[in-house]
C-alpha cells in the first residue's frame, strides 16, 4: 500500500474505501468482460459478423487493458482482488456481457454496446468523485473512460446511431491507457 | 399498492436475503433481482431501504433505468 498516497486521498474528503470498492468492482466488469467478448467474437461470423469482428477484438484487448491498468491502483489504495474468482465475477460493475440467444451481428452489437455504456456510467462517476482530489485514479479513470467512449461509438455506429467520428485504430491498441502498463 | 413509511422501507435492504426496495419519487421499487443490486448495494455507493431522489441526481444515469423494475408501492412523507 503507498501509504501517504491513500492518506491524501482521505484528506481530500474521499471515502476511500468506497472508491477501492468502486476501482475493484469496475476491474470485474474489466476482465469479465474479456471473457465474455471472447465469446462474442467467436460469434461475430459471417458476412456481417466478420465486418464487427476486428473492433471486437480491439475492444476485447483493450478490457483487458483495463483491467491490468486498475489493479495496481487498487493495491497502492490498500485493495485487494478476492482470493475467489467467482465472487470476483458476481461483484462486477456491469451485467454480464453474455452471447444472446440469436446471436445474429445486430444482436451482439446490442450487447457490445450495452456494455461499453455500463463502463462509461462507471467511469464518468469514477472521475466525478475523484476530480480534483485524487489525482492518480482520476488520470487513470479518464484515460479508461477516453477508451470506453471511442468502444461506444464504434459500436453505436455500427448499430445505425449516427458516425462515430473517427476511425478505427490502426495496429495500436490502447493509446490513452498504455501509459499505466509500462 | 403499499404505503411504506421511510422507516419500514429501511427493512427491505437487501441483506441476509431481504429484498431490496428503493425509494425514488414517492415510489418504491424491488431492485432484489438486479444484478446491479446484490446484497442491496449499488456500485458501492448507494444502499437499498432509502429514499434515492436526491441520490439519482448525482448518478451517472437518469430515471429511465428505474422503469424495468417493479412498482411495489408508494412512499409516504416523514409526517404520516
Amino acid at each position: 500500500m503507498a501509504k501517504v498516497a491513500r492518506e491524501m486521498v482521505e484528506r481530500a474528503g474521499i471515502d476511500v474505501d468506497k472508491l477501492v470498492e468502486l476501482l475493484i468492482k469496475n476491474a470485474a466488469a474489466e476482465l469479465t468482460t474479456y471473457y465474455y467478448y471472447t465469446i462474442l467474437r467467436a460469434n461475430l461470423v459471417g458476412l456481417e459478423g466478420e465486418t464487427i469482428k476486428e473492433i471486437a477484438e480491439v475492444a476485447r484487448i483493450e478490457d483487458r487493458n483495463h483491467f491490468e491498468a486498475l489493479v495496481p491502483r487498487i493495491y497502492e489504495l490498500g485493495g485487494k482482488l478476492p482470493d475467489d474468482m467467482k465472487e470476483f465475477h458476481d461483484m462486477s460493475a456491469c451485467p454480464p456481457a453474455k452471447l444472446p440467444e440469436n446471436p445474429d451481428a445486430k444482436s451482439i452489437l446490442k450487447v457490445l454496446v450495452e456494455a461499453e455504456r455500463c463502463a462509461v456510467r462507471g467511469y464518468t462517476q469514477i472521475c466525478n468523485m475523484t476530480a480534483g482530489k485524487d489525482h492518480r485514479t482520476y488520470d487513470l479513470a479518464l484515460a479508461i473512460l477516453n477508451e470506453e467512449i471511442e468502444h461506444e461509438s464504434w459500436f453505436s455506429e455500427f448499430l445505425g446511431e449516427g458516425p462515430s467520428g473517427h476511425f478505427m485504430r490502426r495496429g495500436e491498441t490502447s493509446p490513452f491507457v498504455s501509459k499505466f502498463l509500462k | 399498492m403499499h404505503a411504506f413509511t421511510l422507516s419500514e422501507l429501511e427493512k427491505y435492504d437487501g441483506k441476509n436475503g431481504r429484498r431490496a426496495y428503493i425509494g425514488y419519487k414517492g415510489r418504491v421499487y424491488d431492485v432484489t433481482d438486479s444484478f446491479l443490486w446484490k446484497n442491496g448495494v449499488h456500485q458501492a455507493l448507494h444502499q437499498a431501504g432509502k429514499d434515492l431522489t436526491r441520490e439519482i441526481k448525482n448518478a451517472p444515469h437518469g430515471e429511465e433505468f428505474l422503469k424495468k423494475f417493479p412498482i411495489v408501492g408508494y412512499l409516504l412523507d416523514d409526517k404520516h
